[in-house]
């Protein structure tokens, strides 16, 4: 195994369950649904919080898809594999956090400006919000692969993993929607995207170390 | 009443031979009534005196809302003969028919969109009937879901009749939406007690795109079950030398 | 023909764009609905084909 053919073999794994990354998309659509519907419709109150909205909705689907991410290959014992192939195992968890994100979130940034219509958040700042995803959800899911090795083990750890890692979630969602905000108001941005920024960049630094110390206490 | 037809529509070697001599026709003369009505909407139909030439969106818009509705109508029927009688046909129709029904929802959505802008000002609003379709939409999506993930076909079969069946609380509400409550959305263009509110001229158009659209669902509808069939039949004897004699 | 000239029938009074774009979106879900099918089908004989070709020589 070499880290090109496992980039190969993830990439064909995820084509071949797509329905899967389908259904967070389609998860995410339903939470942003849900808040018209349940608190108001019009555009007034909807156009200055669609841009929360939207990453309230892009967060829940992301720690809901990541969640599964070991599970298959724990249960087959690839994730075994893995860990005496040689190769080093921050490495190949780092290929496979960012295989899931570009499978993920490429359908989902192309469906972000729909969405913003939708909820009537104003065109100019729809730049922002796309660049806040950018920026913001490769730490969501590098933080989600933590919490998704450390409960890869137990039977029911889905809803533990959440409660784990969304407090993790709450400083990216609240930088960017404050960048959101922000640029609204004509106030200076760019120290709350770098912000952003760092943390992703924290994230990829800690993450694939972290993760792989996980996997290797829950595979025995 | 006679009800062997009906026995015969649960048997799948019957139902592929029988299709095979309906498909091609039906849908051809779908695409056939679905040209003409929708050329002659959008090149002779008069202009509408309030929204000018836009209005000439409604031979896609209002065809797709009804088919979406009729083929969600058929999935909840289907769904329902499949708990009754356990009929095996049924699971392979809903199979077939929720792309479709997707995709229909689809262009009433992205046709309602586009025609919105220009007429209300909005590419969308959340009211009732908008919404509603949107719902009828992710509904269609569910069932393409669950028979993707479910990897038992008699947990799919059953889960997707059962969704199917639920799913149909939603018509009426799509409905009747726009009498319940106040939308920005026009009322039925279609209606079998009340003589259309448009002249006859823009109306009959329409309908003949509406008769088009529904044979070139029938029509696509009974290729896709086929394939179905093949798929699910595929240990019995006519179905191999079915595969064995056609040439690909 | 309920338009004078074919400028006319292209710009559909005001908001030709609106509606050309209707028309568009809709040929290409529908050209992709009826592919799709087509293509499903012969996936299937395919499919069954080659299973069936190994069947009979096993």
């Amino acid at each position: 195994m070499t880290y090109f053919s496992f980039f190969k073999a993830e990439c064909l794994a995820l084509f071949y369950t797509k329905q899967r990354v389908v259904n967070a998309l389609l998860f995410f659509v339903m939470v942003v649904v849900l808040f018209p519907l349940g608190i108001d419709p019009s555009a007034e109150f909807l156009s200055p919080v669609a841009g929360g909205i939207i990453w309230c909705a892009a967060a829940l689907s992301v720690v809901i898809s990541v969640e599964s991410m070991y599970k298959e290959s724990y249960l087959d014992g690839t994730l075994t594999q893995l860990i005496v192939s040689g190769l080093s195992l921050p490495w190949l968890i780092l290929i496979k956090v960012g295989v899931y994100w570009g499978a993920m979130m490429l359908p989902l940034l192309l469906l972000t400006p729909v969405f913003a219509q939708m909820l009537f958040l104003p065109s100019d700042s729809l730049f922002m919000l796309l660049a806040t995803l950018l920026l913001g959800t490769p730490g969501l899911f590098l933080i989600g692969s933590i919490g998704a090795a450390l409960t890869v083990s137990l039977r029911q750890g889905a809803m533990l993993m959440v409660l784990l890692i969304l407090p993790f979630y709450f400083p990216i969602i609240i930088f960017s929607t404050a960048a959101i905000k922000a640029m609204q108001l004509g106030l200076p941005y760019g120290g709350l995207l770098a912000l952003l920024g760092a943390i992703s960049l924290l994230a990829l630094v800690v993450s694939p170390v972290m993760t792989s110390l996980c996997i290797k206490a829950s595979v025995r | 009443m006679n009800w062997i037809w009906f026995h015969k529509l649960g048997s799948p070697k019957w139902f592929y031979q029988w299709s095979s001599k309906w498909a091609l026709p039906v849908f051809s003369m779908g695409l056939l009534a679905m040209l003409v009505g929708v050329g002659w909407g959008l090149g002779f139909a008069p202009t509408d005196y309030q929204q000018g030439d836009t209005y000439r969106i409604i031979y896609l818009h209002v065809p797709a809302a009804v088919l979406a509705e009729s083929c969600y109508l058929s999935l909840g029927v289907a769904g329902f003969v499949y708990l009754v009688w356990q009929m095996k046909m049924a699971p392979i129709f809903i199979k077939s028919m929720a792309p479709i029904g997707a995709a229909m929802a689809a262009i009433a959505l992205l046709s309602g969109a586009i025609w919105g802008k220009p007429t209300w000002g909005t590419w969308w609003v959340w009211d009732a009937r908008l919404t509603s379709v949107l719902v009828l939409f992710l509904l269609y999506m569910g069932i393409i879901a669950l028979q993707n993930t479910l990897e038992d076909a008699a947990l799919a079969n059953q889960a997707t009749a059962i969704v199917s069946v639920l799913g149909l609380i939603n018509l009426p509400i799509i409905k009747y939406s726009v009498n319940w409550w106040n939308t920005l959305h026009q009322p039925a263009s279609f209606s079998l007690t009340e003589k259309p509110a448009m002249p006859m001229e823009m109306w009959l158009p329409l309908l003949i795109a509406v008769i088009g659209f529904y044979c070139l669902v029938v029509g696509l509808v009974m290729w896709r079950m086929q394939s179905e069939i093949l798929l699910r039949e595929r240990r019995t004897q006519w179905v191999k030398e079915k595969v064995m004699n056609h040439g690909v | 023909m309920a338009f004078n000239s074919l400028a006319d029938f292209l710009t559909m009074g005001t908001h030709g764009a609106f509606v050309w774009s209707t028309y568009g979106l809709v040929l290409l879900i529908l050209a992709s609905l009826i592919l799709n099918t087509v293509q499903g089908r012969r996936k299937v004989i395919r499919q069954l084909k080659k299973r069936y070709l190994r069947e009979s020589d096993s």
